[in-house]
Order: C-alpha cells, then structure tokens, then sequence
C-alpha cells in the first residue's frame, strides 16, 4: 500500500509538472508508464503524438523532395540535411573559433605539448588532405571522362548541323542576290524580293533554334557532374580547411601567443638594459630608456589581450538573447508601473491614452532609426566610455570576473534593446491597465472594510489580483520584442542572429541559403522556449488552476 | 437604548436628471447584542441598506449612526460578511484571516496574529483546510472562511448580507448553528439580511420586512418572542414559529402583489403581428406537410 502511494505522488508530481510546463503532449506516455488505463493512453498517444511526428516527417520529406528542384541564385533550396550539415560546420567553425582562443593564452610546457600536438595532427591531415585531393582529381577526372563520352556525339551533331545549316544558307544568300540583280534591272517585282527576305530570316530562327536545343543539352551535362564528384570535392575541401585551421593553430602557437609577445618584449628589454649600463653619452642613454619604457608597456598589455574572435551563429544567439533579455527588462520596468497608475487612475488613463495610441503602431524600424540617433548622442567615443569600458573589462574590480565580458557590448546592442522595449512595452503596459482596472469590486470592498491603505492596497489587493493578466502581457511582450529585435539587428547591423542572416544574405557562399535557413529554426527555437517559460510564470501566479489565462 | 441608528435615510443613484431612489426614509434602531434580520424579496435594495449601514455607500439624505457617532465610510468595527464570499483567491484560507487581523491589530507579533487566525479557524471548524486556497473550497467552506475573517476583526456589529443564500439547504443549516453557536456564546450586534422567513424565524430576535422597491421602506416590525437557544428539530412544532413563519409569509405574499398591481398599470400591449413567411417554395416533393410556423401559433 504504502508502495504505491509513493508511486501515486511521484505520477501525480510529474502530471502537475507538465501541466504547469503546459507540454500537455506527455502526459499519456506518464500515465501509460504508471499504467493507467493502457488502452486509452496508446491510443492518445497515436493520436496526439505519432500522428503529429508522422506529419513533421511528411513535411521534411515533401521539402527533401521539393527543395532541390528549385534553383536560384544562391543555389538551389537547401535540404533537411543539409541544413543539418550546415550546423555541423557552424560548430566545427565555433570549435575551431575556441582553440585558437586557447591557443593564444596557453604558456609554457602547455604550449609546447600543444604545439606538439598539432604538428602531429597537421601532418596527418596533410597527408590526408593529400589523399583525399587526389581522389577527388581522380573522380572528377573520371567523370570528366564520362561526360565528355556523353557530350561527343552531340557536339559532332551540333558541327554537322551547323555545317549544313552554313551551306544552306549560302544557298539561300545566292538565291536572294540573283533576285536582287533582277529587281535592280526592273525584271522583278520589290515585294518578291522583301518575301524573300522575310522567309530567309524565319529560316535562320527556326535552324538556331534547333542549334540551341543541342547546345542547352551539352550545357546542363557540364553544370550537373555527377554527386560523388561533389562530394569527392567537398571532403577534400572539408580536410584542407582543417589544414588550414591547423596551420593558423600552429602560427598562433610559435608567434602570436600572449606569453611569447609578452616574453620577447621582456628579451628586448634585458638587451636595452645591457645596452644602457654599456652607454656613455646622454643621448643613448635616453634613448635606450625610452625603448624600454616602450617595450615594458607593450609586455604588459600583451599580458592582457585576448584573441579577437570571430562571430559564429552561436555566440550571435548568446548576443540576441542578452539583448531581448535587457529590451525585456526595460520594457517590464516601464509598462508595470504605468500599467498599474492607468488602471489605478483614470486622469492617468485619459492623460496617457493619447500616447499610448499614436506611439503603439509605429514600426520597429522607426523606433530603431530613431533610437539609433539619440543613444548615439549619448555615446560620441564608446571606446572610452566608462559604461562600455567597464562592461568588457575582463574582470571587475582586478578579481571578479566579468560574466558579460564576452558579449562585447557596444551602443548598437544599447539601440536594439531600446527599440525591442519600445515595442513590446504596450502589449504589457495595456494588459497591466486592463488588469488592474478590472480587479473584482468585492475585492476592492474588502479593503475598504479593512481600511487599508494605499500602499497595502496596492500590494496585498492590486496586484496580485492582477498578475495574471500583467504576466499574459509580459509573454506576448516577449514574443514581440524577440521578432523585432531580429529585424533590427538585420537592419542596424548589430550583432545578433539578425546579423548572421543578413551577412550570410550579403556574402553569398555555396553554404548561405542553408546557414540561413539554419538561424531561421535557432529563431524559432528560441522563441519557442521564451514562450513555454512565460507561460510556466503566468501558471504559477495564476490563482485560479490557471484556466482563466490559459 | 439603540447602538446601531438608520435615520430617515434615503439611498439614490443616477445622475442628477434621472435619480431613482433605491431605499427612501429608512428609520432602524438596533440595541446593543441585539440580532436583527432584515427579509426581503430580491432586487429590493438589500444589499443597498447592507452597504449603507457598513458605509460602503454613503446615504443620499438622513444619517447613519453606530453608538451615538456618524458613520462616515467603512471600517473594521462593523465587520461585513458579504453574499458571494470575497475571499481573495490568491490567498490560502490562513492567509486571508490573518491579512484582516494584521490590519485590525496592527500591534500583535507574528505569533499572536498566528494565534488568533488559528483561533478563528477553528472556530468555524476550518482548521483542516487552513492551507487551501478558495478555489478548492466548497461554498460552505469558503462562506465559513468568511465567517472567520469577518469574526477576526472583533467587530462590534457583524453585518451579514445573505450569507447562506448561496448554499445549498443542509449546508446551510449546519452553518445557521454555526453562527447562532457563536453568536449565543460571543454575544454582539447583528444585522443579517436575508430571503428566507424560516432562517429569519430561527435566528433573529426581531425580523423587519422591507419592502417591494424602488423607493423601498421598513414595513413594521415583527418580534420573535422565542426562547433561545431555539432547536431547529421542535422548532416546527412550536406555535409562535408557525404562527410567525406564516405571517410574515402572508405579509410579504401581499408586498409583492401590491407592487404587482402597482406595476400593472404600465404593461404596454404588443402589437398584434403575425411573421410573414420569407421562405422560398421549394421544387422539390415534400414527404412530410411542413409544420406551421412556430410563432404564428404562439
């Protein structure tokens, strides 16, 4: 008895669990787990469950089928898997991105294991990359060799059509100039003559029609080599990549290491200092002091430099998030407490609707071109500002390490965020009013009776009764400013997955239309998730089972 | 000598053009540890007097008195139970008992307030479900929570507007004694309105009709002159009940056809139209006559 008990908690825990997680999807495989009425769940299950996936994959498969058949200018429409490709070298390049970072700190024996390492590693690739290179030759060549076994006899096809198509042309020009002579001596009649011509220049258009038709033949032979040359080409590209990156690894390891600068600064340092004892006149001796100094500042900021990053998608999405995230603040700090003076006040309301109306449709791109201006005032030098300067320090205070250092703030994340609060402050600021206007009179006679006072009123009756709606507010707030922010950081150039897809539009490689595609999903991802977890917030302050905000 | 005073109140709302007087001349003089029931039919401005006495709604003329001083807006001395709960939902039953004691004793410690919500808990036997939030309550429960917040202001008046008309009739009994139980050993003014003559009978010394609104009055006066604590199991046998439970019937039977055929007067004959059949004659046989149309025959 008492067994089961335990197991009746732990279903019941896990069932509010997901109902408050709102993924109500799982809630028949629990069930089925602790057996209850088996049969109903597995049909749920296919109900709810495997139709739907079985529907996904009908999708991908439609889109597995379709995609390729449409060609543009950046290639043609990027399969499933080549999405998922495009993900693998998207974190193949952020791996690649975080050794080479390393690389450029490690000192001492580290370093030299490491570099050890990857002379061993290069090699191997090297010979790889050899391999694989010759491989590919020999396949294109191959296939080089099967096309043109293809391409043979309608070239020779185009040759003797052409060939005859000459001749009888020459035949035709003849005809026409002895037709000419007679017109020119009055022995025919002009009209015949422009017929002819006329009749002369169909034929020619028919006959390079049936020319273009060989031609367009021999041309989609050439622009379609089989897929394993493709492919061939691709994995040797893949492997002299990785050369590459180990190559830069290597350079990195021996040369442009913070300790080894910092190391050699301190030699020429030591030879200064020699060569300054050495010294006799006045002009050496300032001058080997000034070479020191020179050199003792450069060893110190070596000491504290930092490989300069690329951007990769995932750390565009850290960017986005932190930005939405500062956006969302802004917009909450500002929307609850004007939300609760509107719904408190109607002078307020009166007074704010005005704005609240003209300003609620404007569109994010203003808002950004206008938040792009004003916070650019602000900040004539970001460089040296105090607020930038002390968000990307490395650590705070010379100990604390700085947790947003890597964010590498700057004013364009400033604007972004700004314009991302602009635009998801009504949806919160017009749920808060509404919630607080409505709170239920019996409510607000209990606090009469109770004689309570303002502020009491305010946080013991207002707001907890209206917290459900401010929360429903704040979620449709976040789905709005998460849109936006990715339009603006398409369009302001800050950087965030908006960013990513706008470079990725904007440079053109083979792999573009698929890493597009790739943020297109991380978007919605994200997205997805920032809305399960406001809806988790607003079931939790929902009072009444949460059926009524739902 | 009265503690709680009506005098000549009137209670009017609309705009100044177009008032409409809800209670009109209302005079009541309740005595100290006096219970009182006010029955009425509903729409008869009950609620209306409720507020006003409580002083949630401030009387358009006359006065509100509570021993002797003006009653100005409401307060914790005259504790109001209200018809539809008002529990507020986002606090437990505990929660909600000691949000009134904190603000009625706002000098006790943490441990006294703890003392005294568990107190008032149990006495509306609660104490069982002093975690629960309102949402899992049933009504009774949830108007026994109530109960307790409103006892929990040790108010000199308790006010109570309806407080059983929401409940079903065996809950509503157990609670009946719940409350003549408390009221019998913790004895203090109180005005109940209510709809039920058998509720008023059973639990009040005085029983005052108001009548049909709008512009409803104080009818005279019946006094229950019943040998307390009355058991509600003799109680049918008991000649005075029968006699009383059967005039107040009769007279509240005869307020209501009176504001009937006072009402007459304004009935507005309809006009006699008949629909006229807009449907379109169909080509194709029928097997069954179509069946007259539904209004004509009304």
């Amino acid at each position: 008895m008492a067994d089961s008990s335990i197991k009746d908690k732990i279903k019941y825990a896990l069932l509010k669990g997901i109902d408050v997680s709102g993924f109500k999807v799982l809630d028949p495989p629990v069930r089925l787990a602790f057996g209850e009425e088996p049969q109903k769940q597995v049909r749920d299950i296919a109900k709810y469950m495997v139709l739907p996936i079985l529907f996904v994959l009908a999708c991908l498969g439609i889109w597995t089928v379709m995609g390729p058949n449409h060609k543009t200018k950046s290639g043609e429409v990027p399969t499933p898997a080549k999405i998922l490709t495009a993900y693998e070298d998207n974190k193949r390049f952020d791996e690649r991105q975080e050794e080479k970072a390393s690389d450029f700190i490690v000192e001492g024996a580290e370093r030299e294991a490491t570099l050890a390492e990857a002379e061993a590693e290069l090699a191997r690739l090297e010979a790889e990359a050899a391999r694989l290179g010759e491989l590919s030759d020999e396949i294109a060549a191959a296939a080089k060799e099967q096309m043109d076994a293809r391409i043979a006899p309608l070239r020779s096809e185009l040759e003797s059509l052409k060939a005859k198509h000459g001749e009888l042309e020459d035949q035709r020009e003849a005809e026409m100039t002895a037709l000419a002579g007679k017109v020119a001596e009055k022995q025919a009649e002009p009209a015949e003559l422009v017929a002819m011509v006329r009749e002369h220049e169909k034929i020619e258009d028919a006959e390079g029609a049936t020319e273009d038709v060989i031609e367009s033949r021999i041309d989609e032979i050439l622009a379609n080599p089989p897929e394993e040359v493709k492919e061939a080409q691709m994995a040797a590209n893949r492997v002299a990549d990785e050369v590459q990156h180990y190559k830069k690894r290597i350079a990195i390891l021996t040369n442009e290491n913070r300790n080894v600068k910092e190391a050699e600064y301190l030699e020429k340092i030591a030879k200064d200092e020699a060569e300054l004892a050495a010294a006799t006149e006045p002009k050496k001796v300032i001058r080997e002091a000034k070479s020191i100094a020179r050199n003792a500042e450069r060893a110190e900021s070596a000491t504290t430099q930092t490989y300069p990053r690329t951007a990769t998608i995932f750390w565009q999405t850290k960017r986005s998030l932190a930005t939405v995230f500062v956006g969302f603040l802004i917009a909450a700090a500002l929307a609850i407490p004007i939300g609760i003076m509107c719904g408190l006040n109607r002078i307020v309301m009166a007074c704010l609707t005005p704005i609240i109306s003209i300003f609620r449709p404007v569109s994010p791109v203003v808002w950004l071109l206008i938040f792009q201006i004003i916070i650019g005032a602000f900040f004539p030098d970001p460089e040296k500002h105090p607020l930038f300067v002390s968000l990307n320090q490395d650590k705070w205070f010379g100990w604390l390490p700085n947790p947003v250092a890597f964010l590498q703030t700057n004013p364009a994340m400033i604007f972004s965020a700004c314009t991302v609060a602009m635009c998801a402050l009504w949806p919160a600021l017009v749920n808060t009013a509404l919630g607080v206007s409505s709170i239920d009179k019996d409510h607000m006679n209990v606090a009469k009776v109770l004689r309570l006072g303002f502020w009491s009123r305010l946080f013991k009756i207002v707001i907890p009764s209206s917290l459900p709606l401010v929360f429903a507010g704040l979620r449709i707030s976040l789905g709005v400013g998460w849109m936006v922010l990715i339009a603006a950081e398409a369009l302001s150039s800050s950087d965030g997955l908006g960013k990513f897809v706008w470079d990725e539009y904007q440079n053109g490689s083979s792999q573009s239309f698929a890493n597009i595609i790739l943020a297109c999903f991380v978007v919605g991802i994200i997205g997805f998730f920032l809305d399960r977890i406001m809806i988790f917030l607003q079931r939790l302050v929902s009072f009444d089972d949460g059926s009524a905000t739902a | 000598m009265s503690f709680l005073e009506l005098d000549q109140v009137s209670v009017a709302f609309g705009p100044a053009g177009n008032r409409t007087e809800v209670l009109s001349d209302l005079n009541l003089k309740v005595a100290e540890n006096e219970f009182v029931a006010v029955i009425g039919f509903s729409g008869s401005g009950k609620s209306t007097l409720i507020n006003t006495l409580s002083g949630l709604e401030p009387p358009s003329t006359g006065e509100v008195r509570m021993a002797g001083r003006r009653v100005t807006g409401p307060g914790p001395d005259r504790g109001l139970m209200f018809q539809n709960y008002s529990l507020l939902p986002w606090l437990s039953v505990n929660e909600n008992v000691a949000l009134a004691v904190r603000t009625a004793f706002p000098r006790l410690s943490k441990a006294e307030v703890a003392d005294k919500v568990a107190h008032y808990v149990r006495m509306v036997k609660l104490d069982h479900a002093g975690d629960k939030k309102p949402h899992e309550l049933s009504g009774g429960m949830r108007q026994r929570a109530s109960l307790a917040r409103t006892l929990s202001l040790d108010p000199q008046v308790l006010l109570l507007d309806e407080p059983l008309s929401a409940l079903d009739a065996l809950t509503r009994s157990e609670l009946q004694d719940q409350i003549l139980n408390i009221w019998e050993t913790d004895r203090r003014t109180v005005v109940m309105i209510t709809n039920d003559v058998d509720e008023a009978v059973l639990m009040a010394d005085r029983i005052i009709p108001l009548t049909m609104g709008p512009g409803a009055t104080l009818a005279e006066e019946f006094a229950v002159n019943m040998a307390r604590p009355r058991d509600r199991h003799t109680l049918n046998d008991h000649p005075e009940y029968m006699r009383l439970k059967s005039e107040i019937t009769s007279f509240m039977m005869h307020l209501n056809k009176e504001s009937k055929e006072l009402t007459a007067g304004k009935v507005v004959p309809m006009p006699d139209i008949r629909p006229r059949d807009f449907s379109l004659p169909s080509a194709t046989p029928r097997l069954k006559p179509r069946a007259q149309h539904p209004t004509s025959a009304a």
